[in-house]
């Protein structure tokens, strides 16, 4: 702890000692000087109005010599002064002045200096850190994932502290619109010094989330956390199969490979569109709505991507049994007997050999936004019935990518921050999602239906969240929960307002105290103290739900009524 | 051999023997005590006290502190001995004493850092 301490109390101070070693020299200089004219002005004899031979004291040598170096120059006194006075006066003023002048050169010089002044900034970042009084994530890299995931953060009333080595995207990030103030550490990730300073190893650290564009980077921010801050959870991105299971060696605690989700995303979109559209409404604090893509499930896909994209696409378009046409520049790393076509695909001849007339969909996954985008046009052209997925690289495409009317956009910044955000926001929707993976399509259709007739025919921006019924949150309802009143699940979806209708919430994941979890609940199931809940609707309604928990008096009405109406 | 540390040391050895030469004699005696060994003994001590600025170890701070105590009363001494002459018109007796006592304590200061500076040159390892 000691040895901590004094480290960072190295990186405080430093500027300050800087400014203060270059000052040494003309400090000296000052002080040489000054004395010099004060004593010669001693030494030397005056005149006073009679003739009589007279000396100067301290007091008005150093007020003479403090006004003639500050260029105030109040005169001769006492007496005017004699031919040798006025020729050490000389070099007093001349002497003085240029001292001062290199004094306060030296001073600017040290302040404009840009190697100075980011060590201000950076100290300046560092103190505010350790200012800060509410949890914070650190966000390491300020690229598409990390300034998305900054933005998703923000939204939910999360404070984020940033580290980026790159002058221009800090500015960047300087510019971006948040409501809570975004501390911004410009320094190298891969230095443990620069996480000890982001303050990874204050008790209000909440995690660390390493989307740096380089995996090397990320590996050796997880690994230095690990060892500065053991209890601080570590989200990483990853792009290569190898650095995942080297992240995940050393319990990484969610690790997100952009391509592996990419290629899920795609199938999932395929095979279980409703469970492709669930999932996305509840990861992406942006889309607040059920969109379901219909897509036709006989007929084959053609896939237009190279390197790591091909390998995980058709990794898991074989796994799921979906058939397609490889269309790329390269030979795929991965062998296997689908149809391999070399070319583009921006191209109408390659695409036609991949017999895009009797395709269902397109996937343009090569990593140039341009390439990308001219398969997806030329291919409508070819067949205006084509599903498309397009995969845009460079977040300033995204003016195209967003007005190109295609089905689907993979965002590589966009879903990594969707990935990790749905899992450091609550840890039951973490759970959920996991669920969901395996979850049969029609169980999933059966939520969304159930979601829509409580909607009643509305079209309600959608959001969730998570309520665990303990006194603190629950204060209404634990009093009546050994009774033999016994509250069930559907109580709690009752609007405590007049007639008591159903709220437009349904509940998709309900966790026992002992850890038993039940997904998609049923209403008439039995509660219990310390049950946690995943709740899923239109948005504003936990309000209503929330007012209803801390009202006994509320509560106690809404049980007697369903009791009254089942007898 | 290091010009840096010779000027250093030179400095505050200097800053302690010039205090010593003003301090010695009758505390109350104007006479026994020169008012330029006073003015000398300040600036040399002022300078003393920048050359200390920029070492961040321990030994360091300490080494500056020890001079910016001395800075003080030396200073204090020094508007003193202007004030009794200049404004009261003066330097009495009392007043004398006071200021060479001052300078007194800032000699203590002095010593302090010249201890320091030996023991830190002892522990040197060649």
């Amino acid at each position: 702890m000691k040895f901590n301490m004094r480290r960072r109390s190295r990186i405080r101070g430093a500027a300050m000692w800087l400014l203060l070693l270059e000052l040494r020299t003309p400090l000296i200089t000052l002080i040489v000087t000054y004395s010099i004219s004060v004593l010669g002005l001693i030494l030397i004899p005056g005149a006073t109005h009679e003739g009589a031979a007279y000396h100067l004291s301290f007091l008005d040598a150093f007020y003479l010599v403090s006004y003639t170096a500050t260029t105030i120059g109040f005169g001769e006194t006492p007496y005017p002064f004699t031919p040798s006075q006025k020729l050490w006066m000389l070099f007093v003023m001349y002497s003085t002045v240029i001292a001062w002048l290199y004094a306060i050169g030296s001073v600017l010089a040290v302040l404009s200096d840009p190697a100075f002044r980011r060590l201000r900034s950076y100290q300046r970042s560092v103190s505010r850190i350790h200012g800060v009084k509410d949890p914070y994530w650190i966000v390491c890299g300020y690229g598409g994932a990390g300034s998305q995931l900054i933005r998703f953060l923000d939204q939910s009333g999360s404070r984020c502290v940033m580290i980026e080595a790159n002058a221009a995207r800090a500015d960047a990030a300087r510019l971006s619109d948040l409501s809570y103030e975004l501390t911004i550490l410009v320094g190298d990730v891969a230095e443990p010094q620069t996480l000890v300073d982001a303050g990874v190893q204050r008790a209000l650290c909440r995690g660390v989330l390493a989307l740096t564009d380089h995996d090397q980077v990320n590996l050796t921010v997880a690994t230095n956390t690990r060892i500065l801050a053991p209890r601080v959870a570590v989200y990483a991105r990853s792009a290569t199969d190898a650095n995942t299971r080297n992240l995940r060696s050393f319990d990484t605690e969610v690790v997100v490979d952009p391509f592996r989700v990419a290629a899920r995303s795609v199938t999932q979109l395929i095979r279980r569109p409703n469970a492709y559209a669930l999932y996305h409404e509840l990861v992406d604090p942006d889309l607040n709505q059920i969109e379901v893509v219909e897509v036709p499930v006989a007929g084959h896909w053609i896939l237009c991507a190279t390197g790591r994209m091909a390998e995980t696409m058709v990794e898991a378009f074989v796994r799921e049994q979906i058939p397609f046409y490889l269309v790329s520049s390269r030979s795929p790393g991965i062998q296997g007997d689908w149809p391999w076509i070399e070319g583009v695909g921006t191209e109408a001849q390659t695409l036609r050999e991949a017999r895009i007339s009797e395709a269902v969909g397109i996937v343009a996954g090569t990593d140039d936004d341009g390439d990308n985008l001219s398969i997806l046009l030329t291919a409508q052209s070819e067949n205006p019935t084509l599903i498309t997925v397009a995969r845009r690289n460079k977040p300033t495409s995204e003016p195209v990518f967003g007005q190109g009317h295609f089905d689907c956009v993979l965002r590589e910044g966009r879903i990594i921050a969707q990935e990790m955000y749905a899992r450091l926001t609550t840890p039951l929707l973490h759970q959920f999602l996991g669920q969901l993976e395996t979850m049969p399509e029609a169980l999933v259709d059966g939520i969304i239906e159930k979601l829509n007739a409580r909607l009643a025919g509305d079209r309600p921006e959608l959001a969730h969240f998570d309520l665990t019924l303990d006194g603190n949150e629950a204060p209404g309802v634990i009093p009546f929960l050994h009774t033999v009143m016994t509250p069930k699940l559907g109580d709690l979806l009752v609007d405590p307002g007049l007639d008591h209708p159903g709220m437009p919430l349904i509940c998709l994941l309900l966790i026992r105290l002992n850890g038993d979890q039940v997904p998609f609940p049923g209403d008439g199931l039995p509660l219990e103290e310390g049950d946690r809940l995943l709740l899923w609707g239109a948005m504003g309604a936990h309000h209503r739900l929330h007012f209803l928990v801390r009202r006994v008096d509320l509560f106690e009405t809404v049980l007697s009524v369903r009791h009254q109406n089942t007898a | 051999m290091n010009t840096q540390r010779v000027w250093f040391a030179f400095f505050i050895v200097l800053a302690l023997t010039l205090n010593f030469g003003f301090f010695v004699g009758e505390i109350d005696n104007p006479l026994h005590h020169n008012p330029y060994e006073l003015f000398f003994a300040l600036i040399v001590s002022l300078i003393a006290t920048v050359l200390k600025i920029g070492d961040r170890s321990h030994l360091g701070a300490v080494l500056l502190a020890t001079s910016l105590v001395a800075d003080l009363q030396l200073i204090v001494a020094a508007v003193m001995w202007g004030y009794a002459a200049q404004v009261t018109g003066e330097v009495s007796v009392s007043v004398m004493a006071s200021i060479v006592s001052l300078a007194g304590g800032a000699m203590l200061a002095n010593i302090t850092s010249v201890i320091l500076l030996i023991a830190e040159t002892i522990q040197l390892k060649r």
